[in-house]
């Protein structure tokens, strides 16, 4: 079993030809990312400069100021976009990991009439484009009569063809002598579901979890389509009219900071989850 | 159906709506129910709705929607009137034939760097798999807009010039190619996950019998480590494509976004681009398992035929 001890204690000189390239690379992958915490702390004239630059020369702090400046003038407290924000994004990952994960489990473990044909169609559904359905979306939301509900943001936003597709593989994996066992010992698939499988694909419900952050926290489109009331609104949808209000080269400004504000849960969300995330499947129990 | 799964289980006593197979039917479906609710309502009712709206003429006035029977028409028009339609889709299907292969090989390359033997390898596992919080969110857009993804030094040293001595059919998607590296490298994420995944699945001893025996690290790599990762290549292949046809960035989308909103084409036109596109996609996917196929276990049939050799000397 080497997956298990991953990280060798000693160093020795072999490595340094693997770190001759993975450490270039590195820096290539972390260059978005650098660039969107120094574009926030731009002044106006370093952010127009082209070619654009990495790092910033004269680090000023105008660009929030401005933002929360703007953000007086509001009528709606900003209390209250963070707390639908919070809330919405809570319930659509943990309702979304619940849902896809117990359905990647039938699909995957459990024999039933019709499971070929229903994942056949969650694949399909993959492929389709989700822009096509925004508007019979509206339809269905009216006929609900959830618009201007949390509802209207978490549910739709819980249907997550990725995510199933990516628990149902993991879930392949999991050795089917693991369930065999805990049946012997009497548990039912429920308790198997719970015991056994979600332990398991913990490293996969902690990729899908931050693909579902991402699908739900910079999620404008449920608050432009499917909520009238601005109370009822969330976070980035504030942020990105905010962005659009300041036109012009201050507007810039306003959106790096406003982009940094809405990076940082990102960022923070991944590095919680980044270690579950790379364990991947190296304690999947069986060889 | 009721008597054919009770035939099936002569020998289980509850038969009916009780039956062994019926059970596990139901256990199934129920673990099935969150999801095919929320998907009917929210994913397979729309569709249907989206494939009715493109065979209509649709028109939205004061006083709500009209909607007109027009049959293909809509389809007629995309393929053969609209001037932006069937381009954006061409260059769409060769940028992906171009990049696709390009973030595959990467990011099997990269999952194998980490998967070696060297220190802080939980580090560099984060930080190649960080771009995923960054490509899949609105931050993309914006930093396309501000020219980040771009590598300036590509226009300055010659590349482009050189590529001008290339058939032109070839220029336009090199041109891409580089032009969007940046961006088709921070694709990887996933993918990268996903190979390391299967990496780790590999049996070493597999790997050290075949040293033992001689065999070249090369040979490894073609014998032993990509024929096992067949599988995760197949997932890979097919997750990177829905990936680049359903992100933000894809001038497809964004053609069909445009078209949905502007009052004098309508959103027939849009969705029987949607459907079009999608059924492009479908058939890249469908491609895509034909070359790469399913994997086939030949483990367990090897090791069923084992069984049968060590059942028959227990005979003996």
């Amino acid at each position: 079993m080497r997956a298990v001890n991953i990280n060798p204690k000693g160093f020795s000189r072999d490595q340094l030809k693997i770190y001759a390239y993975i450490v270039p690379l590195c820096l290539f992958m972390l260059l978005p990312i650098l660039y969107i915490f120094t574009s926030a702390f731009k002044p106006i004239s370093e952010l127009f400069a082209f070619p654009p630059r990495f790092l910033v020369a004269n680090p000023t702090l105008d660009n929030f100021s401005r933002l929360s400046q703007t953000t007086q003038q509001s009528t709606v407290s900003l209390g209250r976009y963070v707390f639908n924000s919070a809330l919405v994004t809570l319930a659509v990952v943990l309702l979304s990991i619940i849902i896809s994960s117990m359905a990647g489990y039938a699909f995957s473990k459990l024999r039933f009439r019709g499971s070929g044909l229903l994942f056949e169609i969650n694949t399909i559904a993959l492929m389709f484009v989700p822009v096509a359905v925004m508007i019979p979306r509206y339809l269905v939301i009216d006929r609900l009569g959830i618009i201007n509900s949390y509802l209207a943001h978490i549910l739709p936003l819980l249907s997550m063809p990725v995510g199933l597709f990516l628990l149902k593989q993991f879930i392949d994996q999991v050795p089917d002598e693991l369930m065999e066992a805990a049946k012997v010992d009497g548990a039912g698939p429920l308790r198997v579901y719970w015991k056994v499988v979600l332990p398991l694909i913990r490293p996969a419900i902690a990729t899908v979890a931050i693909l579902a952050f991402q699908a739900v926290w910079g999620n404008t489109e449920t608050s432009s389509m499917f909520t009238t009331k601005e109370n009822m609104r969330t976070l980035s949808f504030f942020m990105s009219t905010l962005a659009a209000q300041n036109t012009g080269v201050a507007g810039q400004g306003v959106a790096a900071a406003s982009m940094l504000i809405m990076f940082v849960p990102n960022i923070l969300l991944f590095i919680i989850l980044q270690s579950k995330v790379m364990n991947t499947m190296a304690y999947s129990g069986m060889k | 159906m009721k008597g054919g799964k009770a035939v099936d289980n002569k020998r289980s006593k509850r038969r009916g709506w009780f039956s062994v197979t019926r059970r596990r039917d139901l256990k199934g479906l129920l673990f099935m129910l969150p999801w095919t609710l929320g998907f009917g309502l929210f994913f397979a009712s729309p569709l249907y709705q989206s494939v009715i709206f493109s065979l209509n003429k649709i028109t939205i006035t004061a006083r709500g929607r009209r909607m007109a029977y027009v049959g293909l028409q809509n389809y007629y028009d995309i393929f053969q009137k609209d001037i932006y339609f069937v381009e954006r889709l061409r260059a769409f299907f060769t940028n992906t034939l171009l990049s696709l292969p390009v973030i595959l090989v990467f990011s099997l390359l990269i999952a194998m760097l980490i998967n070696q033997k060297i220190r802080g390898k939980g580090l560099f596992r984060a930080i190649f798999f960080l771009p995923i919080i960054v490509v899949s969110g609105p931050m993309l857009n914006m930093l396309i807009q501000e020219g980040a993804t771009t590598i300036p030094l590509i226009e300055q040293y010659g590349i482009y010039d050189a590529l001008l001595n290339l058939p032109y059919f070839l220029q336009e998607p090199i041109n891409y190619l580089f032009s969007q590296l940046i961006m088709v490298l921070w694709y990887s994420g996933v993918p990268i996950l996903i190979f390391l995944a299967g990496l780790q699945k590999i049996d070493t001893s597999l790997n050290e019998a075949a040293l033992i025996d001689g065999a070249s690290s090369w040979v490894v790599f073609w014998k032993i480590t990509l024929p096992s990762l067949r599988n995760m290549v197949l997932i890979n292949a097919i997750y990177t494509m829905v990936f680049l046809a359903t992100s933000e960035i894809n001038e497809v989308i964004a053609l069909i976004r445009s078209n949905m909103l502007a009052p004098d084409r309508g959103y027939g036109i849009a969705s029987a681009m949607a459907w079009s596109y999608s059924l492009g996609i479908a058939l890249a996917i469908v491609l895509i398992y034909l070359l790469i196929g399913r994997e086939k276990k030949p483990e367990l049939h090897k090791i069923a035929v084992y069984r049968k050799k060590g059942g028959a000397r227990h005979a003996r």
